[in-house]
């Protein structure tokens, strides 16, 4: 446990350096200043209907799978890269410890940044247009899809020194090309599960919303559910990978 | 097995090894043990020193053949960690903590206590001044002797040691060797890799030697070093008439082949030391002025080859 603790604390040291933080800092403003554009002085429906389009689809589509990717490609991507996985790997620990510290470290260090972008949004929402209530299923949307999303980067990160490559490809052609077109894969987009949540606790979102769940069923535990299975397979994976890959 | 490549008390079994990378072959069939005691693994740069000691440790698989420390394969149980250390070769540090928070961040993933362990091992190494400084900020020997009091953190029985002493000043080799030799006389094992021949032969009693991804050979540091003087030195030498120069050398028994080129002559001889003295004589009693008088191979990879070849 302390192991798996240290870890923890050094993985997000090292994930939160400042020029990261400041960098993808300045991406999660881009929802707040949108949100704050769009919002003004509109009443509270047509208020809660202008926030779905432009900040909460920034937000979602955008600036949360692009932190995830960032942060969760260098949970083990940065120990591979720097050549520091050696010294990880000659430890007595279970290799599913490992991973699994890293991908805890890469999603809280997103939570933390794309959160704190999500709750600034909410209380804009909740200072200009009266509708603070959308902040918590705002903050429980980002945490459900951003370890969902640091699940798949973590692993992608230690097989490939191209995850930021691919996870793009991965997040603006599959995420919110694919499974957007075909309704019935609407259930494996990771973006899509987090939505399932907020549309659950925010029930005035559903008619404006269901196209874009596709045959997802709103949701919080649901979703939460889908996302822990997703992080409990890739850390049997990559701890898998670890056991019989080359260290190199 | 009592051969040079064997240990006695063996508590790292090399059986039959070899690994390759795709078409290139890094390692190759190579059976050697290792036990108590300090242990140099000579080698010029490219031979498969790394790689064999990465099989050691567990982070490479052997495309053939096993590897035992301990009697376990660490690949499968990762328990036995907690009686091996290792300091590879690259800057496998984190700049961001300080060489305490380092030392004890290996101290507890080790499963130890962290604070008590860690700072001994800093003591060990004499980085107390820079105990609380980030790595970062450190010359590459300051990060070779924090990486050194990772790996001494719990007094591990196996110490596995790749080029350690790359970047050291010649105060710091000093008393990083007496280090090694202290824990090897305590009886740990200490695996020291190095491409140097004169660190190798200052820090262990035994040594084997690969080259080219095969031992070339094995045994104490006085063995090696008999190998090494028998072999024949290539030197180019430049004088004015290099043909009577030459035809003065034909005479020595050391000398097994002299050619010309232009002003050049190129002398091999199995007695480099007995050369360097007959030369100036010779040229002097000929009134000729060498200008030059170098060796043509004398690089510690030409040396290896030589052993590879003689086997």
């Amino acid at each position: 446990m302390k192991a798996f603790a240290i870890m923890l604390r050094h993985g997000l040291r090292q994930l939160l350096g400042w020029r990261r933080v400041a960098g993808l800092g300045l991406l999660m403003l881009v929802p707040v200043v949108v949100t704050l554009a769009v919002v003004g002085d509109l009443g509270d429906a047509a208020a809660l209907r202008r926030f779905h389009e432009a900040p909460f689809a920034t937000l979602m589509l955008v600036a949360l799978p692009v932190v995830a990717l960032i942060l969760g490609a260098a949970a083990l991507g940065d120990e591979r890269r720097d050549q520091t996985l050696s010294f990880l790997l000659v430890r007595p620990l279970k290799r599913e410890a490992i991973v699994g510290a890293k991908l805890l470290s890469g999603w809280l260090a997103t939570v933390l940044l794309v959160g704190g972008g999500a709750a600034l949004s909410g209380l804009v929402m909740g200072l200009s247009a009266g509708r603070g209530d959308v902040l918590v299923p705002l903050l429980v949307a980002v945490a459900i899809s951003t370890l969902g999303y640091a699940s798949i980067f973590v692993l992608l990160g230690y097989v490939t020194g191209r995850a930021v490559l691919y996870g793009l490809a991965y997040v603006f052609i599959w995420e919110s090309g694919i499974t957007g077109a075909v309704d019935a894969l609407a259930t494996v987009s990771l973006w899509r599960i987090g939505l399932s949540a907020y549309v659950d606790m925010v029930p005035e979102s559903r008619p404006q919303l269901r196209d874009v769940l596709g045959n997802l069923t709103p949701g919080v535990w649901g979703a939460a559910a889908k996302v822990v299975v997703i992080a409990v397979l890739a850390v049997a994976i990559g701890g898998l990978l670890l056991r019989h890959r080359d260290a190199t | 097995m009592t051969t040079p490549a064997f240990a006695a008390d063996a508590t790292i079994e090399v059986r039959a090894v070899s690994k390759w990378f795709g078409q290139k072959v890094a390692v190759s069939d190579v059976s050697c043990s290792f036990g108590p005691g300090v242990t140099g693994l000579l080698g010029p740069n490219g031979a498969g020193k790394t790689t064999l000691l990465r099989m050691v440790c567990g982070l490479l698989e052997p495309s053939d053949g096993e590897v035992l420390v301990l009697g376990e394969n660490l690949r499968r149980r990762p328990g036995g960690y907690r009686n091996l250390a290792l300091v590879p070769e690259e800057d496998a540090v984190y700049g961001f903590l300080t060489t305490r928070e380092f030392v004890r961040y290996a101290a507890v993933l080790s499963g130890l206590g962290g604070a008590a362990e860690a700072d001994a091992a800093i003591e060990a190494v004499e980085l107390q001044d820079a105990a609380d400084r980030p790595i970062s900020g450190f010359s590459k020997g300051m990060r070779q002797r924090a990486k050194v009091a990772a790996a001494l953190v719990g007094s591990p029985g196996v110490l596995i040691l790749d080029e350690p002493l790359n970047g050291t000043d010649p105060v710091q080799r000093a008393r990083l060797i007496a280090l090694f030799r202290r824990l090897g006389d305590e009886g740990h094992t200490v695996v020291v890799s190095s491409h140097v021949l004169a660190e190798v032969e200052r820090t262990a009693g035994r040594v084997l030697a690969i080259v080219d991804g095969k031992l070339a050979a094995a045994g104490d540091v006085a063995a090696i070093r008999r190998a090494m003087t028998n072999i024949p030195y290539r030197v180019r030498i430049e004088v004015e008439d290099p043909r009577r120069l030459a035809a003065a050398l034909a005479g020595d028994e050391d000398v097994s082949s002299i050619g010309v080129d232009g002003r050049l002559l190129h002398v091999e001889t199995t007695d480099l030391p007995a050369l360097g003295r007959r030369l100036p004589a010779a040229a002097r009693s000929l009134d000729l002025t060498v200008r030059l008088f170098e060796p043509e191979d004398e690089s510690l990879e030409s040396v290896f080859r030589y052993l590879v070849r003689r086997r």
